[in-house]
């Protein structure tokens, strides 16, 4: 069975969708636990992506084929998780903010989130405070986290966190922002929670951010 | 190639400061952003009111990213006073590549930036004037799709090097233009080359940029290669380009880049647009120019500047400071 675990680690790391879904298939097939699968299988190939990409091994391409032969094998293993009722080990709400249409980053660190074990809700590009508090709202994430790529619009994290205070949906949730021109003073100054610099420092934030949270 | 920009910046002593920055003469003048990237005569006087603000050594045409994508039919997504960027994808596989018209050069606002280097030449009474334009692994990504085309250079390289093909062909007419005007050089920007691994860089951005300059560059036109993401661990990648000067951003360590190249090769950058020059009080970039300034002592091959384009609403006082303090008439 170890081995089976070993082939979608590899299969993830190495970018091939086609080997994750295969093995995830071949795993479920053989009995193996599904919450093994993710997390020994799907979330421990993610960390090690994270890991070469912090190295330096990994660069942007190469953690997007990773992130999507993840996807891959969690399409497969989602539908078991489910019947299983087995949860996330947290919820995120996530988009670019208002007035700018950049994604690239964005989309990174939901693959990563996703990879973790997170369930994310990507509002994609051009999030308008109230369509964030709208999705706050309906989705009760534990996080929210935004992104902007440019000086303009970053200034729209700081409306955005103002009215999910005046509407009273900040206090249950953290909020964490990154984009090129954040930094750890604009983060505190917008009131966030947290400033990741890349996808993968924002998968571990979060996730310490949820370890806070429990206590 | 030794060209007469890069004796200008070897002859120069003490460096000359050249940040990145068009939209700040908006400051100056009022315009809009809007009206700076579509109308020669605004950008013309942003360049010309910083020009006469800071005694600018150098005239730059503005950073804008999208012209050439505009160029090629992707749609713009354009505002008062933001950067235009780029919405959705042109094309999406192989035949729609294949079938994807090169442009001519002057085609949408290629003809603004053209323009506004021609009236600065004009006007330049010697100071040297560098037009802009994109590189051609971002102008790919901009035409493809920007994570699209990271997944296929590792998935589908066979895809994305027709588009390059492209590419390729539309820069080096476009500037062929630009050397006609009498511009002193281009900066080509290739931001999004910074996300690929350095084999990658070699491959899908160096190999064509090279071939630009193979075809373009003469003693009287430089090409400076701008890569605000690249890292040190790029830095020998990027210099298979061949360009005669590069320009880099705050992730890359200038002191050890200037280290490892021979004097020949001309090193810009970097201090942060953004977390210095937009953001930081005076006081602290003139603390930053410092260090910049430290870091580059005793090397003559080096140009004080941005790590990438100045956002609109920089203070013109940081701009200030950073210039006095490179001039060396701050304390």
């Amino acid at each position: 069975m170890e081995h089976k675990l070993d082939e979608i680690f590899n299969a993830v790391v190495n970018g091939d969708a086609d080997a994750a879904k295969l093995n995830v298939q071949s795993a479920l097939m053989d009995g193996m636990d599904a919450e093994r699968i993710l997390n020994e299988g799907l979330i421990a190939s993610m960390k090690e992506v994270g890991r070469l990409f912090e190295e330096g091994e990994y660069f942007v391409p190469e953690m997007l084929i990773s992130a999507r032969a993840m996807q891959g094998g969690m399409s497969i293993l989602r539908p078991v998780l489910v019947e299983q009722d087995i949860q996330p080990i947290g919820k995120v709400v996530i988009g670019t903010v208002k007035g700018d249409l950049h994604d690239i980053g964005k989309n990174l660190v939901s693959m990563m989130l996703e990879g973790a074990g997170f369930q994310v809700y990507d509002l994609k590009t051009d999030v308008a405070p109230e369509k964030f508090l709208e999705a706050v709202q309906t989705y009760q994430p534990d996080i929210l986290g935004m992104s902007a790529l440019l000086t303009t619009t970053m200034n729209n994290m700081k409306a955005t966190i103002r009215l999910l205070e005046e509407k009273g949906a900040r206090e249950n949730i953290k909020i964490i922002v990154g984009g090129a021109p954040l930094t750890q003073a604009f983060a505190e100054q917008f009131g966030a929670d947290g400033f990741a610099q890349d996808a993968s420092q924002a998968a571990a934030l979060a996730k310490a951010l949820m370890d806070g949270s429990r206590g | 190639m030794r060209t007469r920009f890069g004796d200008f910046i070897l002859n120069s002593s003490p460096p000359l400061p050249m940040p990145v920055g068009v939209y700040a003469g908006l400051e100056i003048t009022g315009d809009s952003v809007r009206q700076a990237v579509t109308e020669a005569q605004s950008q013309f006087r942003a360049v010309m009111a910083l020009h006469e603000r800071f005694h600018t050594p150098v005239m730059l045409t503005a950073m804008d990213l999208s012209v050439e994508a505009e160029a090629f039919g992707c749609r713009i997504r354009m505002t008062e006073d933001e950067i235009p960027s780029v919405i959705g994808r042109r094309v999406t596989n192989a035949a729609e590549i294949k079938a994807l018209p090169i442009p001519a050069v002057g085609s949408g606002r290629t003809a603004v930036s053209l323009e506004t280097a021609r009236r600065l030449v004009m006007a330049a009474d010697g100071t040297p004037v560098l037009g802009g334009v994109i590189g051609p692994f971002s102008l790919a990504c901009r035409i493809f799709g920007v994570s699209e085309l990271l997944e296929i250079s590792l998935t589908e390289p066979v895809v994305l090097i027709a588009l390059l093909e492209k590419v390729t062909r539309f820069l080096t007419q476009y500037l062929s233009v630009f050397c006609d005007l009498g511009v002193h050089g281009v900066i080509m920007a290739e931001p999004a080359a910074g996300l690929l691994s350095p084999r990658g860089l070699a491959q899908f951005s160096s190999a064509y940029v090279k071939q630009i300059i193979d075809a373009v560059v003469t003693p009287d036109f430089t090409v400076i290669l701008h890569n605000c993401g690249a890292k040190l661990v790029h830095l020998p990648k990027v210099l298979e380009s061949g360009a005669e000067i590069y320009h880099f951003g705050a992730p890359m360590n200038l002191a050890q880049a200037l280290a490892q190249v021979s004097s020949e090769v001309i090193l810009a950058g970097n201090l942060d647009p953004t977390g210095v020059f937009f953001s930081d009080t005076q006081a602290e970039v003139i603390a930053r120019t410092r260090e910049l300034m430290q870091i580059a002592a005793g090397y003559k091959n080096f140009i004080p500047s941005s790590g990438c384009d100045l956002p609109p609403h920089t203070p013109l006082d940081n701009i200030a400071a950073f210039y006095e303090t490179v001039n060396g008439s701050m304390g």
